[in-house]
């Protein structure tokens, strides 16, 4: 298992209203690929709209509700409110 | 279908039209309008949702090009993706792949894309490209891209790709002549872009190419195709669909995974990147938006909807709306179609000599029929509520909401919509669970969705509570109380049961769900409608042939043979009958819960469907119907009924016993068909019966035991 950057957190966690670009997608290979087939995978750029377990995410123009597990599998580090 | 029999090889030159009629199949993301351009292309009557997953089986229809002939369309499921996560996704993969024997390989393709999400919606399109076969792109929804500010330039978009494009907006019909004429052309372009895969990766596609053409008769191009998909994707034998690969493709695929997992690089995720870099260098400049767009109505709407506390405010107005309406606003249909059979049942005895022949068609197949009749109104207004909820876009939201909680019992909020489907009918319901990825997760859902209280246990409750209550008049109030527990007790039930099998039988990962909500749309009422009528007819196809049989056959059974003495009443000559030996065969089972032989004929022909029981239950107590309320002189015959000691035998407590028995029993075959065609196996639909009536069996020995030892 490779070793997390310390700056990345897992989607769950970003708070609601907050932008992020998708670092690293973890866990189960079927579940990277479908997420970075949906337009979620690594450089995508992605906005919490709601929810604390059930993540509810905007991402290219399109809402995608994410369950917790699958929200704990995608690390991404949190944008400067000023780059969104 | 007559369809025409061109299932060609990929592998050889595709035949030229001549006079054959050519086959389009619409493909394209979940929820991109392509079953509303189905509609409108062929005006069939089809099921068209605003959830993902409407489509979970091919649909077949036929339109007329601009000359008058014949074209064949096929309506596929939606797909992100033809490397395919789940069964539905799988269907859409197989048919274009020419796999299915079922259903011929399509000539012509027709991509349908949201223009609002381009990028992604063309992933799917880029994949398809491959397949070397003419493609027509339709932009679909111009109008919700023009609101959110979006500008396509279409006819640059058709220099890159070099295939016609069609600016549409199917549910206004706009841009359909200008797509029928495109279809209508003898000559389509064969696509002119090409992308060059990742350098690492082409000497396995050239290899796995090369052996796909060799040994698995693949045409050059699908093969190429194919062996993209089977890089893409790490289940090779879903990949290969019905049609196993050969020994020597699957060999080198796996040689190039290990020498690939050695190295430690995710060449599959490569290859993903690397065609969405293809795509975004086709799409620069190609989108324009105007200014910044502020929220849609969308995210307005969403603020409320997906809020942790309104959320949850919404989703129980929803609930309960839905199901007071099905209570209050059926009541006047129903009474006037119970009346009408009861008028026809009358006129038969009056225009009819007495005989066998005459109690046949009244007490047999009128009554049978029309007791089950009687509940159209409210199964119309179940499925009116649901196809309103998937149209607008909330049955998604509903999925969000819900997850939360089904990911306590180890499900996720994809199980959601079958299970809420399940409350109009268990059939709908199994079928929509072939969008959930994982197959356990899909299992499990498919066990316990029958557990939610269908609308065919309706008629079992309301006759129920009409004798469980004294005095003639129901209050309102508690007949949706008591329904309400029957409901709660069903969905307890199913959770409690998903509970355990995801940590007994069918242990799997967490559940990772991930699922697109779509924008809200008006609610088209011709769709609802049109879905509202497809189901109705499905309900009195089932009232005119296995109800109006079972009523025939119950009928016979009950009636022969005939008691020898001719003077004898109608409760002696049912025990005497061939329905009364089985019931007092069975009666010693069921009697620890309080129920006699004659409960145990309803308990067996109901089996075939549940509002058999009381179809059943009118001709055992040889209910004439009446003028009155349906469930009226049922209710009476019920009170009467009594053990051959004098005590009664419809206690309360029998009735509420009799009510949670019908919550957990398996009692319909038509769902044990589904199970078996969506399992593929005897298995799992004899493990349902036997762990559901096994259930019923043993939550209604405690409850009447108890209640009894309580003194009810």
């Amino acid at each position: 298992m490779p070793t997390t950057a310390p700056h990345l957190s897992p989607l769950c966690e970003l708070p609601v209203g907050a932008t992020a670009r998708v670092c690293e997608l973890k866990g189960d290979e079927n579940f990277c690929q479908r997420v970075r087939e949906m337009g979620f995978g690594e450089a995508a750029l992605v906005t919490k709209v709601s929810g604390s377990t059930t993540s509810l995410c905007q991402v290219n123009g399109t809402r995608i509700a994410l369950s917790h597990d699958a929200a704990m599998n995608i690390l991404v580090e949190r944008l400067p409110d000023s780059a969104r | 279908m007559n369809l025409p029999p061109h299932i060609v090889s990929p592998g050889k030159k595709r035949p030229a039209h001549g006079d054959r009629t050519p086959v389009y199949a619409l493909v394209g993301n979940p929820n991109c309008g392509k079953s509303t351009l189905f509609n409108a292309l062929t005006g069939l009557k089809q099921k068209v949702g605003n959830y993902p997953g409407v489509t979970v089986e091919k649909r077949i229809g036929e339109t007329y090009s601009q000359h008058g002939k014949p074209i064949k369309l096929i309506d596929l499921p939606g797909a992100y993706s033809l490397a395919a996560r789940s069964p539905d996704e799988a269907v859409t993969r197989d048919v274009l792949l020419g796999r299915r024997a079922d259903t011929p390989q399509p000539d012509r393709i027709l991509c349908i894309v949201d223009a609002t999400n381009l990028e992604r919606n063309l992933y799917l399109v880029h994949q398809i490209l491959d397949l070397g076969r003419p493609v027509i792109l339709v932009l679909n929804m111009m109008d919700l891209a023009k609101k959110a500010g979006l500008h396509v330039r279409v006819t640059r978009l058709e220099q890159e790709l070099g295939i016609p494009i069609i600016a549409c907006e199917a549910v206004n019909g706009r841009g359909l002549v200008e797509l029928k004429l495109a279809m209508s052309r003898a000559d389509l372009p064969l696509a002119r872009h090409r992308w060059d895969v990742p350098v690492a990766v082409a000497p396995a596609v050239a290899e796995l190419q090369a052996s796909l053409t060799d040994s698995d008769a693949r045409s050059p191009l699908v093969a190429r195709a194919e062996a993209l998909l089977l890089l893409t994707d790490f289940d090779t034998v879903r990949v290969a669909g019905s049609t196993p690969l050969s020994w020597r493709t699957t060999g080198i695929l796996e040689t190039w995974q290990k020498r690939w997992d050695g190295e430690g690089t995710d060449w599959a995720g490569s290859l993903v990147n690397s065609r969405y870099e293809a795509i975004n260098r086709l799409c620069t400049g190609l989108v324009q938006q105007d200014g910044t767009a502020g929220p849609s109505t969308s995210d307005r709407i969403d603020a409320v909807v997906v809020h942790p506390l309104w959320g949850w405010l919404v989703l129980g107005s929803v609930m309960t709306a839905l199901f007071l309406s099905i209570f209050t606003f059926a009541e006047i249909p129903m009474n006037w179609i119970a009346a009408h059979v009861a008028l026809l049942a009358t006129w038969m005895k009056g225009a009819m000599a007495p005989g066998d022949l005459r109690d046949l068609l009244a007490d047999g197949a009128i009554a049978g029929v029309g007791s089950v009749l009687v509940f159209l109104p409210q199964i119309l207004i179940l499925f009116f509520f649901v196809g309103l909820l998937e149209s607008t876009g909330y049955m998604a939201r509903a999925a969000f909401i819900m997850d939360r909680l089904m990911s306590r019992v180890g499900l996720n909020g994809k199980s959601f919509i079958p299970l809420l489907s399940s409350y109009a009918c268990a059939i709908p319901g199994i079928m929509a669970t072939r969008t959930i990825e994982d197959p356990k997760d899909r299992l499990v859902t498919i066990l316990v969705a029958p557990l939610m209280s269908c609308s065919a246990r309706l008629p079992v409750y309301l006759v129920l509570i009409a004798a469980l209550l004294p005095g003639d008049a129901v209050p309102m109030l508690t007949e949706v109380g008591i329904m309400l527990l029957m409901y709660a007790l069903g969905t307890l039930g199913a959770f409690g049961f998903a509970w355990l099998f995801k940590r007994t039988l069918l242990k799997g990962a967490p559940p990772m769900m991930i699922l697109e909500l779509p924008p809200y749309r008006l609610p088209r009422l011709r769709d609802v409608v049109l879905q509202m009528l497809e189901r109705a007819s499905l309900f009195l196809k089932r009232a005119g042939t296995i109800i109006l049989g079972i009523s025939i056959v119950l009928w016979f059974l009950t009636t022969y043979p005939k008691h020898p003495d001719p003077a004898a009443t109608a409760t002696q000559q049912i025990a005497h009958s061939f329905a009364g030996r089985a019931g007092h065969l069975l009666e010693p089972t069921i009697k620890p819960l309080g129920f006699d032989w004659r409960i145990g004929i309803g308990l067996i022909t109901s089996f075939a469907a549940r509002e058999v029981f009381v179809s059943s239950m009118g001709v055992v107590f040889g209910v004439e119907e009446s003028n009155e309320k349906n469930t009226t002189p049922l209710r009476e015959a019920l009170r009467k009924a009594a053990w051959p000691d004098g005590a009664p035998v419809f206690t309360a407590l029998v009735c509420l016993t009799l009510m949670i028995y019908y919550v957990f029993a398996m009692q319909c075959m038509s769902t044990v068909a589904v199970v078996k065609r969506e399992t593929n196996t005897w298995r799992w639909p004899l493990f349902q019966i036997a762990y559901m009536t096994g259930s019923a069996w043993l939550v209604c020995f405690v409850v009447y035991q108890t209640g009894r030892a309580l003194g009810y």
